[in-house]
C-alpha cells in the first residue's frame, strides 16, 4: 500500500507536466484545427532558451555577479553554521539561484514566444484553408527543422539547469506509510496545474477566449462576425509556445537538458488524442491517467515498459472511442 | 493533353504503358540499371542500392497513403519487422533448409509476416482516419521498436545492440559483394514499380482510389471499407517488408535504432517530395531524399576543409535541410517533383505553343 501511494502520488506529479505539454497542442488545435506534432521539439526548444537565459548569460563576463548567484547580506549570515542538506539550506540555495530562474523563465517564455509567432506566420497562415494533411506534415517538417536547429545553436551535449524550487526532501505520513517527495517536484505540479487553470479560465472568461471558442466552431462565420481569426490564430500559437517553455524548462530540471527532450511531445499527443482533441477535461484527465499508469508500469514492470504506457493506452482508446475520451465526434458533410 | 495519343480499344487505354514514351522510358531505364551495375563506381552503387531499398518502401507508403488517403507515421516498423524476420528465420533454420534456398524463402517469409503485422496495425484505420491514424501508427512503430529492443526477446533480436545478418544466397551464388546486391535490388526495385503501376489498373487500386477521394461515397458504391482498407496496409506492409529483408542482406548488421521514427518521415518525407498517389513519385523523391544529405556532406566537407571540429555540425544541417525540403515542397509544390516533370514535359509536347 505504501508503494502504491508513492507510486500513485509520482504519478500524478508527472501527469500534471504531461498535462501542461498537452495544453499547447489542444489550444493550437481548437482555434487552428493544426495538430501541431512538433510541439514536443517547440518545447525543447523553450528548455534550451530557459538554459540560455538562466546558464549561459549569467555565467557569461559581462553579466552582473548578482546575476549568476545573489549573495545578500542577511542570506551569507542565514547560510552560516547550517548542517549540509538541511532543508533551509535547500531553500537559501534557491533564493540564491532566484534572480537567474527568473530571468531565465522570463526569457525563455518570451523568446519562445516569438518562435511560436514566427512558426505561425512563416509556416502556418499560407497554409490556411489546405488540407488536413498538408497542416500535419509540415509541423512534421518542423520537427526535423528545430531539432537541427537547437543542435546547431547549443550542440547535442546534455547539461542541467537550476531547479525552479527549492528542491528539499518532503517526508510525511500518509495511511500509516510515510511518502517521500522532492521539494521541486511539489511545486512543478502546482506550477503546471495553476497554468492549466488559468488557461482554461482565460478561454472560458476573456474575450480572447470567446474567439478562440467561436473560431473553433466555425472559422468563417467567426470571421464575418468580425473576430479576426488569423489573430487568433497567431495567439494560440504564441500561448502554446510559451506555456510550452515552462514546461521545457520544468522537464529540463528533471531530466537534465538534451535535444532527445523533443520526444516528450510523442507520448503526449498519444494523450492528447486519448482525452479527446479539443477538451481540455479529458485531456487533463487522460494526462493524469497516463501518468499513474506509467507510474504504475515502472513499479510492476520496470522503467523501460513505463515509455510505451502512453502508445499503448491510446491504440485501446482510439480502438474503442475513435474520438478520445471525451472527444467531440466529428460530423461530416459528405 | 498528349497528343499523338489515339486509343482504339478499352484494351490499348488500359494497358500498363499506354504510349510508346513510357516504353522508351521504361527500356532507357533498364538499360542505365544494367549499364550502372556493369560499370559504374563502388561510391555510385552503394548510394543506389541506399535508394532501391529506400525506394520500395517508398513505393509501400505510397500505396496506403497517397493511393488510399490513410496517413501513415510508422511504416519504419514494417520494414523493422520485415529485416528482422530475414535475420531470425536464417539463424532459426540454418542447417535446415540448404543456403541455396534459404534466402528464396526467407525473402516470402518476411514479406508475409510484414503483411499481417501490417492488417494487425491497420485495424485502426476502420475506426479512425486522418491524424487519429497518424498516430495510431506512430504509437505502433514506438511500441514494435520497443519490443525489439526488450531484453526478454534478445536471445532472437540481439536486442539495443542489433544482430548480424547473412549475405543471400541463391542456388550457391552467394551475393556478398555490393554489385551483386545491386543486381537483386534493381531487380525487385523495378518489379515492384510494375507491380504498382499494374495494381491500379485493377478492380482493387480503382478501389483504394476510391475511398482515397471520399470513403463514404466509395462505400455507398459497395466497396468494402473493411476489406480495402485492410488489403492496402497489407500490400504496403509487404512492400516495407520486402524493403527490410533486402536491408537485412545488404548491410552486415542491423541495429533497432535504424528503424525509429526517423525512417517512418524518411519514407514520407521521399512521397511528399516525389508526389503522392503517382508511380514515379516515390523514384524522384527517394532520389532527393538520398542525394541531399550526400550533397551537403560533400559541400560541407569543401567549405571547412575537412575540419575535424567542424564535422559536428554536419549531422543538424543534414536534418534542418531534410525537415526544410518536406516544408518547402508542401508550401510550393505540394503534387512534388512528378507534378513539375508533368509540367516540363507538357511544355515541351507543346512547344512553341502555350507553355
Amino acid at each position: 500500500m505504501g508503494q502504491f501511494l508513492q507510486f500513485a502520488i509520482n504519478g500524478l506529479m508527472s501527469g500534471a507536466i504531461y498535462a501542461l505539454i498537452a495544453v499547447g497542442i489542444v489550444s493550437v488545435f481548437k482555434a487552428t484545427k493544426v495538430v501541431n506534432f512538433a510541439h514536443g521539439y517547440v518545447i525543447m526548444v523553450g528548455a534550451y532558451f530557459y538554459y540560455t537565459f538562466a546558464v549561459l548569460i549569467p555565467g557569461a563576463e559581462w553579466a552582473p555577479a548578482w546575476l549568476a548567484s545573489w549573495q545578500p547580506g542577511w542570506l551569507m549570515e542565514m547560510r552560516e553554521g547550517l548542517p549540509m542538506f538541511s532543508p533551509m539550506g535547500a531553500v537559501l540555495d534557491w533564493v540564491q539561484n532566484l534572480p537567474r530562474i527568473l530571468f531565465g523563465l522570463a526569457g525563455a517564455v518570451l523568446a519562445n514566444a516569438a518562435l511560436g509567432l514566427l512558426i505561425e506566420r512563416t509556416l502556418m497562415r499560407p497554409l490556411m484553408g489546405q488540407s488536413v494533411f498538408a497542416m500535419i506534415m509540415i509541423t512534421v517538417g518542423l520537427i526535423s527543422i528545430l531539432a537541427g536547429a537547437a543542435q546547431l545553436v547549443w550542440t547535442a551535449d546534455a547539461d542541467f539547469v537550476p531547479h525552479i524550487a527549492p528542491n528539499a526532501p518532503v517526508r510525511f505520513e500518509m495511511f500509516g506509510t510515510t511518502i517521500f517527495l522532492f521539494g521541486a517536484d511539489i511545486v512543478n505540479m502546482i506550477v503546471a496545474l495553476l497554468i492549466f487553470g488559468a488557461i482554461v479560465a482565460m478561454v472560458r472568461f476573456t474575450k480572447s477566449g470567446v474567439a478562440i471558442r467561436a473560431t473553433a466552431e466555425d472559422q468563417s462565420t467567426a470571421y464575418s462576425m468580425g473576430i479576426s481569426v488569423p489573430k487568433v490564430f497567431s495567439r494560440a500559437w504564441m500561448l502554446a509556445a510559451a506555456t510550452g517553455a515552462i514546461a521545457g524548462a520544468i522537464l529540463a530540471t528533471r531530466n537534465g537538458i538534451s535535444p532527445s527532450l523533443g520526444l516528450f511531445g510523442f507520448s503526449v499527443l498519444a494523450i492528447v488524442l486519448m482525452g479527446g482533441l479539443d477538451s481540455y477535461v479529458g485531456v487533463f484527465i487522460a494526462a493524469l491517467a497516463v501518468g499513474v499508469l506509467e507510474a504504475m508500469t515502472q513499479w510492476q514492470l520496470g522503467g523501460d515498459w513505463a515509455e510505451i504506457v502512453p502508445y499503448v493506452a491510446v491504440l485501446v482508446v482510439i480502438l474503442i472511442r475513435p474520438h478520445g475520451l471525451f472527444g467531440q465526434k466529428e460530423v461530416e458533410r459528405i | 493533353m498528349i497528343t499523338g495519343n489515339l486509343k482504339a480499344s478499352y484494351a490499348a487505354d488500359e494497358r500498363v504503358f499506354d504510349n510508346r514514351n513510357k516504353w522508351a522510358f521504361f527500356a532507357a531505364s533498364l538499360a542505365v540499371l544494367a549499364g550502372m551495375a556493369g560499370f559504374a563506381n563502388d561510391y555510385v552503387i552503394l548510394v543506389a542500392c541506399q535508394m532501391g531499398i529506400l525506394l520500395i518502401a517508398v513505393v509501400g507508403v505510397n500505396v496506403v497513403t497517397g493511393y488510399t488517403g490513410l496517413i501513415s507515421l510508422g511504416h519504419a516498423a514494417f520494414v523493422a519487422v520485415g529485416a528482422y524476420t530475414v535475420a531470425i528465420f536464417h539463424a532459426g533454420f540454418a542447417g535446415v533448409i540448404p543456403d541455396g534456398l534459404m534466402a528464396l524463402i526467407a525473402i516470402p517469409v518476411a514479406v508475409a509476416v510484414s503483411a499481417l503485422v501490417g492488417i494487425i496495425v491497420g485495424l485502426p484505420s476502420l475506426r479512425v482516419k486522418g491524424l487519429y491514424l497518424a498516430v495510431a501508427t506512430l504509437s505502433a512503430n514506438f511500441i514494435v521498436i520497443f519490443l525489439i529492443e526488450q531484453e526478454a526477446f534478445a536471445h532472437w533480436t540481439g536486442g539495443m545492440v542489433g544482430i548480424n545478418t547473412p549475405a543471400p544466397d541463391f542456388f550457391g551464388w552467394e551475393l556478398d559483394t555490393k554489385r551483386e546486391m545491386f543486381v537483386l535490388i534493381a531487380a525487385l526495385g523495378v518489379l515492384t514499380l510494375l507491380a504498382v503501376q499494374n495494381l491500379f489498373r485493377t478492380r482493387v487500386g480503382r478501389a483504394f482510389i476510391a475511398i482515397r477521394d471520399r470513403d463514404y461515397s466509395a462505400e455507398i458504391m459497395g466497396i468494402s471499407l473493411l476489406r480495402y482498407k485492410l488489403t492496402s496496409f497489407a500490400i504496403s506492409a509487404a512492400l516495407c517488408g520486402l524493403s527490410g529483408a533486402l536491408f537485412a542482406y545488404f548491410y552486415a548488421r542491423i541495429l533497432p535504432e535504424q528503424f525509429e521514427l526517423a525512417l517512418s518521415l524518411e519514407l514520407v518525407a521521399a512521397m511528399i517530395v516525389g508526389g503522392m498517389g503517382r508511380t514515379m513519385g516515390p523514384v524522384f523523391g527517394v532520389i532527393v531524399i538520398v542525394m541531399v544529405p550526400e550533397v551537403i556532406k560533400s559541400l560541407f566537407g569543401v567549405a571547412t576543409g575537412g575540419e575535424a571540429s567542424m564535422a559536428q555540425l554536419l549531422a543538424p544541417l543534414q536534418d534542418i535541410a531534410f525537415g526544410l525540403l518536406i516544408v518547402l515542397f508542401l508550401l510550393f509544390e505540394p503534387l512534388g517533383l512528378n507534378h513539375m516533370a508533368d509540367r516540363a514535359l507538357r511544355a515541351m509536347n507543346r512547344w512553341p505553343f502555350a507553355r
